[in-house]
């Protein structure tokens, strides 16, 4: 009955981080809802498609775009970024350089990318493999929310592809504020502060995202 | 369930026929006893008529049965006799290059003869060789020469895992950082090589010899160093060839202008090859290269992954080795001819997806890709754009990349 009201939107989401940090597995847990150890290393880039029914009268189409991790292909995969909505950033919580790589992937993804209003694309950062109990980073979550403000991530989630823990809340969590980010174009050319004066029924603040 | 498993007990012992039965493949059991059998006694008994009937639609079904049986006995013996034919087929093949081809290789290699029995797959016993001799060791690579490679890698893994590794970086033009990198990538990879196989990976049977072979390379050439691709065609290469022959094989191979221009990251030079390809996918596929345009999709989306592992990672295993055995004979511009051929043969459905489905489908190929159409939709693929040849489309645009950039040194990049 709804279906000729009903809103589509489709999004271009990147999935982005150091070779192996688990984006791929990331993906087909959030997609197929499956997990296997034996993932091929991607090359080049590799994608999916998740639809949701975000509420009565949206569908949400997501694309994602799995982009190979290695550093070298930088320069090549910058074109994969065109037009994307948002980003997730993944590292993985037991190798501490993939962690550090994070500010690098985020100043890459923002030199190359911004909204149409000008404003860096949201961005969430996944703590991956957090099944994994060798927790070498966050021995307290304030530090990575103020990591997190610092460098302009909307988001963070300590997750497992694995365990299937967090993902589907970090997707909603970044498309909220894909959702958010378009409702608000002349928002343009701001830091990406969340204003206080934002509709705060319309836009989830991302203290609702972080966990504690 | 239960009711059959009582009933199958219940009829065991008793009908003879069950016997001669019990040497058809087909049995049609559910209904055996329903058919052949008195009802339980606590209820009311079959009337004549319709016992006669259940026991005429009885013999019609193992009519039936027989026929589909014998059917299938005679698919079977047809499908034998073509295994046999290949099979003599390739026992000829193997004959014919280890006496004929081999023992003559400078002479042979380029005979139109050799080349159509090349096309029609190298049998994997000859197929290192062959391989080996079409890829060549312009490099002058020994097996001394590897095991001094190999040596030094060794010594690197050592002094990265004791902490050493400060003492060298100096001497190297390359940041010790950039090798640690190198290796631990190597590290990742290895395991997510082929992991259906289960034997690169550790703990399996070429493990080692995989990480010696990319650990060596990283040392053999520092300037090049490890990129993710390069473990899916050493391992290619490892099942087919002996390691220090894998090893010269590999770097030979890495060292062709395509591979040199893509593992480098040579973003301009691999631009030039997508924009020969472009050119050819035009001339032989023009409906499907409008809809690509149309839709955004650009040959870096699917080619990279295809280029990169010479189709090892996206191809059926067989397959991809013979795509590699032409590659041998053709050169780089099989890669693009095979690309092409892919195309070719899902054209159809091609032309009917977006985007997201498109880049879904050529990331992700079918796993039973026919062999037979797969070759015969590349062989129709022409490598002629307007009586230009591959190397020539290639060179021009090369040329003109060239002359843009001295022209306007500001769109350098």
């Amino acid at each position: 009955m709804q279906k000729h009201n009903q809103k589509e939107h489709l999004y271009k989401l990147l999935v982005i981080g150091d070779l192996g940090v688990g984006k791929t597995s990331i993906i087909k847990r959030y997609v197929h809802q499956n997990f296997s150890p034996h993932y091929r290393a991607t090359i080049g880039v590799d994608f999916a498609l998740k639809v949701l029914s975000w509420d009565a009268e949206t569908v949400v189409r997501l694309q994602l775009w799995d982009i190979a991790g290695q550093e070298r292909f930088g320069n090549m995969t910058r074109v994969y970024y065109r037009e994307a909505m948002g980003a997730f950033i993944v590292f993985d919580i037991t190798r501490p350089a993939t962690f550090e790589a994070v500010t690098k992937w985020k100043e890459d993804l923002d030199s190359k990318l911004v909204l149409p209003n000008g404003k860096p694309v949201p961005a969430v950062l996944l703590a991956n493999k957090c099944d994994q109990g060798i927790d070498v980073l966050m021995n307290n979550g304030i530090k990575m929310d103020q990591f997190c403000k610092e460098n302009g991530f909307v988001g963070w989630f300590e997750t497992s592809a694995k365990e299937n823990i967090n993902i589907n809340e970090a997707s909603r969590c970044l498309v909220k504020h894909i959702i958010a980010s378009e409702s608000d174009p002349v928002q343009s050319l701001e830091p990406d502060i969340i204003k206080p004066h934002l509709n705060s029924s319309k836009i989830v603040s991302c203290s609702a995202c972080f966990k504690s | 369930m239960e009711y059959e498993e009582k009933t199958g007990r219940a009829h065991r012992p008793l009908s003879p026929k069950q016997n001669v039965r019990k040497n058809l493949d087909f049995e049609p059991l559910s209904t055996t006893a329903l058919i052949l059998e008195d009802r339980p006694a606590n209820l009311p008994a079959k009337p004549a008529e319709e016992a006669q009937k259940h026991r005429q639609q009885y013999e019609e079904m193992v009519v039936q049965a027989k026929k589909r049986e014998l059917k299938e006995a005679q698919r079977r013996k047809k499908q034998l006799e073509e295994r046999c034919k290949l099979e003599d087929s390739i026992g000829n093949a193997v004959l014919t290059w280890n006496n004929e081809i081999l023992p003559n290789w400078e002479t042979m290699c380029c005979s139109r003869k050799v080349r159509e029995l090349w096309w029609q797959g190298i049998p994997p016993s000859v197929r290192g060789k062959v391989w080996s001799l079409a890829i060549g060791n312009e490099l002058n690579i020994t097996h001394e020469l590897y095991d001094i490679c190999l040596a030094r890698a060794k010594e690197k893994w050592r002094s990265l895992s004791t902490g050493g590794a400060e003492v060298e970086c100096e001497d190297a033009g390359f940041s010790a950082a950039d090798r640690e990198a190198s290796l631990e990538l190597i590290k990742l990879d290895i395991s997510r090589t082929f992991p259906n196989l289960c034997i690169f990976q550790q703990g399996g049977p070429y493990h080692d010899t995989l990480h010696s072979i990319l650990g060596a390379y990283t040392c053999y050439r520092p300037d090049v160093g490890y990129v993710q691709g390069m473990s899916f065609i050493a391992a290619v290469l490892i099942l087919n060839l002996d390691t220090a022959d894998a090893f010269i094989a590999f770097s030979n191979l890495l060292n062709k202008p395509c591979q040199m221009a893509f593992f480098r990251v040579d973003h301009g030079l691999m631009l030039t090859y997508f924009a020969a390809f472009e050119v050819f996918f035009e001339e032989n596929l023009p409906k499907l290269f409008a809809h690509f345009k149309k839709n955004n999709l650009t040959p870096d989306i699917y080619l990279i992954d295809w280029i990169f592992t010479l189709y090892s990672k996206s191809l059926p295993l067989d397959l991809a080795c013979r795509v590699w055995d032409v590659f041998c004979r053709d050169g780089e511009e099989f890669l693009f001819r095979t690309a092409l051929g892919i195309l070719k043969l899902f054209e159809d459905i091609l032309t009917k997806m977006d985007f997201i489905h498109i880049a879904q489908f050529l990331t992700k190929l079918p796993e039973d890709l026919p062999s037979e159409e797969f070759f015969t939709s590349i062989a129709a693929i022409q490598m002629q754009s307007r009586n230009k040849k591959w190397a020539q489309i290639l060179a021009a645009l090369q040329k003109d990349n060239r002359e843009m950039e001295k022209g306007s040194p500001s769109l350098k990049h």
